[in-house]
């Protein structure tokens, strides 16, 4: 009897682990075909657990964040026009020039200023998601004429001060509201001048000591790898302009040292002011000069930590916590060390672990042999 | 029945007891559930103060032969306003006190209380509330006593006053019969262009505005209104600074009727304290009647 129920047991176990293998498989399958390489959590676009190939379970419409925002879409890419005509028996369809505020959404958060949610590769346009009518189960969703609303008013009153429909909405001739008549003072279908990025600003500044104050706009982004949002916050169209005072293209000088100080809040006024305009940055100035395996790394591969770029130990353990006697090939630093000193401890040559002092032989060696003429191996390139 | 003076004193006692038993269970009176009842969420961060509300308001209820382009002026938001027996909802602007170039904009209407204190002033039950939400206004009862307008902890009602001969009490009706009848959203959240009105029933109202504010902290200040004051009302509101300077009141959480019926409905209660009361001044009434009648007997013996 005992051994009745042991088989079976085994036979339902067995069941059951090549059922799942199945389901695991299938899912693996799917995985590799549907997704981008990437960690995607299953429940971000199924609400089942484990999603099979008859019964997907796929949410109707993704709710995760942008993930695509990193590989950025070319401009090229999105529609130029859009016409909105859900509501023509009222209203003439409204013209929306896409492609003007996708370039404007750049000193913003790009697409995603307006695409809130997308899937990995595919910017859906507002309706894939948002429908005619209101959802009982899920009134978080706004319905598409609310979905719109709020993208155009969000900003358009911020500057307009204004929420007239016939702004955007031009009525039509049966519609029987009567227009207000064509604002001129409007910005709709201007195109806004480019934005340039400077290389360089050089600031005359009333402080005696250190008038001048030279910054590398250039080198802030490309360099030290921030995005104009860092510094440039809160600057959307209404920053600029807005109809109820003149527009303003210059910053305070209170609004300059804050956006400054967000990161050089550390530093003494002559980390910019100075008598006279300064070079750009290297980074022999940081009194570490890069050699040539640390020259070729992103600046970000050691100094990964947010906005502020820290300043690191120059001791090599500092970054290469892991490197040991027996994982360290010594050869990468030009010398590849004879047998008998590469069984050694790394500390019986750089004393105390100073490994950027080259050693001192005599502290062993007190015959006068010194690295110059008798190495501790062969040295197989020289800087 | 004999009912001697001990036994008067005990049912006298036990009718008390009952009094006070029914006082101390302040439990309010909300007839029922009504977090399935339909509400509506105001959401002010999300306002845009187009007045398109008291349009379809006007067009639907008050019927007031506006035309529709009054609704754009936006210099009403100069003057403060209630709704009145013309408007059943009006569109105010509020100046954000910590940064007055920042203002928002707020409708006010009727809340729809879920035990709403007009409902229980009301002398001949002429407004109550039905489980679908709407605290709904029958003018066929209605005597014109106006206690309504006096009970509203939020002075919404409104009377015709110039109507001589048959006066109305005018407040939001929830459009009652475009809710329950054609299935449809009020007028308001209809037409409202940015949906800072989401129609739904109470219990998800509260859910998305609570998600609201947890991912937005910084738009919304952590407050439902609506969800305690006055005992919970039907429409609940989001604000971006606090309510305490908008035109809606500071409220204690319990409903208004709660104190007022306990008391008035424990005088009452199964009947035993009119019982006690009638049979303390019948004793009273006993006693004085047997001392009178000694007396008379007395003067007359004396005499």
């Amino acid at each position: 009897m005992k051994r009745h129920i042991l088989h079976t047991a085994a036979v339902i176990s067995f069941a059951i682990l090549v059922l799942s293998g199945f389901t695991f498989g299938q899912m693996t399958r799917n995985t590799q075909r549907a997704h981008d390489p990437g960690s995607l959590n299953c429940l971000d676009c199924h609400t089942c657990e484990v999603p099979t190939l008859r019964e997907p379970c796929l949410k109707p419409c993704p709710s995760f964040a942008m993930t695509h925002t990193t590989s950025k879409h070319a401009l090229s890419e999105a529609p130029d026009t859009i016409m909105i005509a859900e509501i023509t028996e009222q209203f003439q369809p409204v013209r929306f020039n896409h492609k003007l505020h996708a370039e404007m959404a750049e000193m913003g958060q790009d697409c995603a200023t307006c695409h809130h949610y997308s899937p990995p590769g595919h910017i859906p346009p507002c309706k894939e998601c948002h429908g005619g009518e209101a959802n009982p189960a899920n009134l978080r969703q706004p319905t598409l004429k609310g979905a719109y609303h709020r993208q155009c008013l969000s900003c358009h009153r911020e500057w307009s001060h204004d929420t007239k429909c016939v702004l955007c909405h031009t009525p039509t001739e049966a519609g029987g509201i009567a227009a207000m008549g064509y604002d001129s003072t409007d910005i709709i279908g201007i195109s806004h001048p480019v934005i340039t990025e400077p290389t360089t600003k050089v600031y005359l500044t009333p402080y005696e000591s250190g008038p001048v104050v030279t910054f590398h706009h250039s080198e802030h982004i490309h360099l030290f790898d921030l995005s104009c949002v860092d510094c440039h916050q809160q600057e959307n169209c209404s920053y600029c302009h807005d109809l109820q005072r003149p527009a303003r293209l210059a910053k305070t000088q209170e609004e300059v040292h804050a956006i400054c100080n967000d990161c050089h809040i550390d530093d003494a006024c002559i980390k910019c002011h100075d008598t006279k305009e300064r070079p750009g940055f290297t980074h022999e100035k940081t009194g570490w000069e890069l050699s040539r395996y640390h020259a070729r790394l992103d600046c970000r591969a050691c100094h990964p930590t947010g906005k502020r770029i820290s300043k690191l130990n120059s001791n090599c353990v500092g970054c290469h916590g892991g490197w040991n006697q027996d994982n360290f090939a010594h050869a990468v630093t030009g010398l590849q060390l004879d047998e008998i000193h590469g069984t050694m401890d790394c500390s019986d040559c750089h004393l105390d672990l100073k490994f950027t002092q080259t050693p001192d032989c005599t502290s062993c060696h007190d015959d006068g042999r010194t690295p110059d003429d008798i190495l501790p191996g062969e040295e197989i390139r020289t800087d | 029945m004999a009912i001697n003076r001990r036994d008067f004193f005990k049912l006298a006692a036990a009718g008390s007891a009952t009094l006070a038993a029914g006082q101390a269970g302040a439990s309010g009176s909300e007839p029922f559930d009504c977090s399935e009842s339909y509400g509506v969420l105001v959401d002010t961060v999300v306002c845009i103060g187009c007045r398109k509300c008291e349009l379809a308001c006007d067009q639907e209820n008050t019927k007031s032969g506006r035309a529709p382009s009054t609704f754009d002026d936006k210099s009403v938001f100069d003057k403060h306003r209630r709704p009145d027996k013309n408007a059943f909802t009006v569109v105010n602007r509020f100046d954000d006190p910590a940064d007055p170039a920042k203002s928002y904009t707020m409708k006010v209407q009727c809340m729809h209380c879920n035990d709403p204190a007009c409902a229980s002033a009301c002398i001949v039950g002429a407004l109550h509330k039905t489980p679908q939400g709407p605290v709904v206004y029958d003018a066929w009862k209605c005597i014109g006593c106006r206690y309504c307008m006096v009970a509203c902890p939020f002075q919404i009602p409104a009377y015709e006053y110039d109507n001589a001969l048959d006066p109305r009490v005018r407040k939001c009706t929830f459009c009652f019969e475009r809710i329950t009848e054609e299935n449809k959203m009020p007028a308001c959240v209809s037409i409202c262009p940015n949906e800072a009105l989401t129609f739904g029933t109470r219990q998800r109202l509260l859910e998305m505005a609570h998600y609201r504010i947890r991912t937005n902290p910084d738009l919304y200040v952590d407050h439902v209104y609506g969800e305690t004051e006055a005992g919970g009302t039907s429409w609940l509101y989001l604000a971006p600074v606090d309510f305490t300077h908008t035109e809606l009141p500071v409220l204690e959480a319990g409903a208004m009727p709660s104190l007022t019926e306990t008391i008035q409905h424990g005088i009452f209660k199964s009947f035993l304290p009119p019982i006690a009361l009638y049979g303390l001044l019948g004793l009273i009434m006993h006693a004085t009647r047997e001392k009178r009648d000694r007396v008379a007997a007395e003067e007359a013996d004396n005499e």
